[in-house]
């Protein structure tokens, strides 16, 4: 057999890539993206919170083998002890021209977070995590002081501590000298050899919420639509109103595939009575209805409609006639209608002998 | 050492633009039935089938639009793309023949062929089932789909000597079966 002969038989495997089966395929696919973003955001979110359980566990676990907490005491015999977390610390000196105004800053912790406060010359500082001690000249002229979150420590003269203890606890613990602590209203006076712990809370910052700049209006979903992005085109529609929709058939087809391709299909139904409506002699009516009669068949499960939706898509005749009538045959045997669907089958056979959907009308129409 | 093959841009359509970029909808309306038809012959399969491969194919293409050149180079990467769908299915069929969970004999879809047509598609894959799975994908991008060598290799993956080497497998089997008629 020659060569050739081969590729004349290839050619006649040709599948009907007919209209009814491209949009078929082409909602597949649509149905495919919607859900593989599905799983990749609810994938993310799951292992956005695994890692945010294991953080939380691991600084759970960090504090409770971390260093000795101060007790809250008075007592000059159960004095905190000296911070031995030394070595492992950094220390830094704010101000080395004297001796007498020396501020030495012991970091106790690896987590240790310190900062500077602005304009006080080294002689203040914002601890906003772990813990670290502070040996202070006192300077009546320039207070010494440490701001953690709403609490700040003034010192009078001393070497002092200042830790976290949990997430909102704070202990001062005072070796020389005296500091005063003030929180919320209220202010304390600690000695040496004393500790306090107070309750803190962040210093409350007005949130940063990104304002949408006057005057700019949320992106159109019509390119949205046309690039495929169904879901993020529904988003635009709703925001934007049913305003947004221009009356013609184009527009409309368009709003409809967007509202039933994002998993909307309740929505599309309106758009489609539009252009049935409305635009009842565009040649596009017929498969405004075919789309109707399968919105309200395989999304929606109206038959009862979806019979009368293919019955105008098979009026307007054209290439889609055949596929209305099946799947009339089938909306009237779904809704009941044995009768009439056994009468469109028998419609179908006579039209289409040879159809395409025979197989399926039969079924449907209960004839053999 | 055998040549490199390249993409053979066997048909480029005069309304598109070398570089323009790839817009998922315009590819699934210019080329979903160009897919349909290459998934039907070298699978030889009826409607459903070819449609989950078109479905596929197009489900990968909208994850990689960005790696599409332009409109013109999409179509050779479609073709290799269905390509290498086509050869898992063709493969997942033959695992499942081992269990008798596939069927024997299926409907191709060849709407004009006549009676002695159909029944000749019928027998050859039947024959083409029996051949190995890339034999049979070089073999009927060849002469099924009439692909140059060069786009048969680069469909399959292949050098242009292992394309060539498939391809003459497969016919010196097929041109036994069918010698004498």
């Amino acid at each position: 057999m020659s060569d050739q002969r081969w590729t004349v038989l290839g050619e006649k495997v040709e599948p009907d890539w007919a209209p009814e089966r491209k949009w078929a395929v082409r909602a597949a696919i649509a149905r495919r993206v919607t859900r593989h973003r599905v799983v990749v955001r609810t994938a993310m979110a799951v292992a956005s919170a695994g890692a945010i359980a294991v953080g939380g566990l691991a600084l759970v676990t960090w504090r409770s083998v971390g260093p000795a907490t101060p007790e809250l005491s008075s007592d000059r015999q159960t004095a905190p002890r000296a911070p031995i977390a030394v070595e492992s610390g950094r220390g830094r000196e704010s101000d080395g021209k004297s001796e007498n105004t020396k501020v030495t800053v012991t970091e106790l912790t690896p987590g240790t977070v310190l900062a500077p406060l602005p304009d006080r010359g080294g002689r203040g500082f914002t601890l906003r995590a772990g813990a670290a001690r502070f040996s202070v000249p006192h300077d009546a002229g320039h207070p010494f002081m440490v701001a953690a979150g709403d609490v700040t420590i003034e010192d009078l003269g001393t070497t002092f501590t200042v830790r976290y203890v949990a997430v909102n606890q704070l202990n001062i613990a005072v070796e020389e000298g005296r500091v005063r602590v003030r929180a919320g209203d209220t202010d304390t006076e600690v000695s040496a050899g004393s500790s306090l712990q107070v309750p803190v809370s962040e210093v409350a910052e007005a949130p940063r919420r990104r304002q949408r700049p006057a005057g700019m209006v949320a992106s159109s979903w019509r390119p949205l639509a046309e690039r495929g992005q169904y879901e993020e085109a529904q988003k635009a529609l709703r925001k934007a109103g049913p305003s947004a929709v221009r009356d013609d058939t184009a527009d409309l087809l368009l709003a409809a595939d967007a509202a039933r391709l994002s998993g909307h299909p309740a929505e599309a139904v309106p758009y489609l009575e539009r252009v049935l409506h409305g635009h009842a002699r565009d040649p596009r009516a017929g498969l405004a209805a075919f789309t109707l009669g399968r919105v309200l068949l395989d999304e929606l499960g109206r038959p009862s409609e979806a019979v009368d939706a293919f019955a105008l898509a098979r009026s307007s005749g054209g290439p889609l006639a055949e596929d209305a009538l099946a799947r009339e045959v089938e909306a009237a045997s779904r809704a009941g209608d044995v009768t009439r669907s056994r009468e469109l089958a028998l419609l179908y056979q006579r039209l289409y002998p040879n159809g395409r959907r025979a197989k399926a009308v039969s079924r449907f129409g209960r004839v053999d | 050492m055998s040549p490199t093959p390249t993409l053979r841009i066997a048909w480029p359509p005069p309304d598109l633009v070398a570089g323009a970029p790839v817009v998922f909808e315009e590819l699934f309306t210019r080329y979903g039935g160009y897919v349909a038809r290459l998934a039907a012959r070298m699978l030889g399969a009826g409607d459903a089938e070819v449609d989950d491969v078109v479905q596929d194919v197009f489900w990968l293409a909208s994850r990689r639009l960005p790696h599409i050149v332009d409109m013109i180079q999409a179509r050779g990467w479609l073709a290799t793309v269905t390509t290498r769908v086509v050869r898992r299915r063709l493969r997942r069929r033959q695992f499942r023949r081992l269990f008798h969970a596939s069927p024997h004999r299926l409907e191709v879809e060849a709407p004009g062929a006549t009676a002695e047509q159909r029944a000749l598609l019928a027998r050859l894959y039947q024959v083409l089932d029996g051949l190995p799975t890339d034999h049979r994908l070089a073999w009927s991008l060849r002469y099924l789909e009439g692909e140059p060598l060069d786009a048969v290799a680069a469909a399959c993956g292949c050098s242009l000597a292992t394309a060539k080497r498939r391809v003459s497998a497969a016919k010196k089997v097929i041109d036994e079966v069918f010698g004498d008629e």
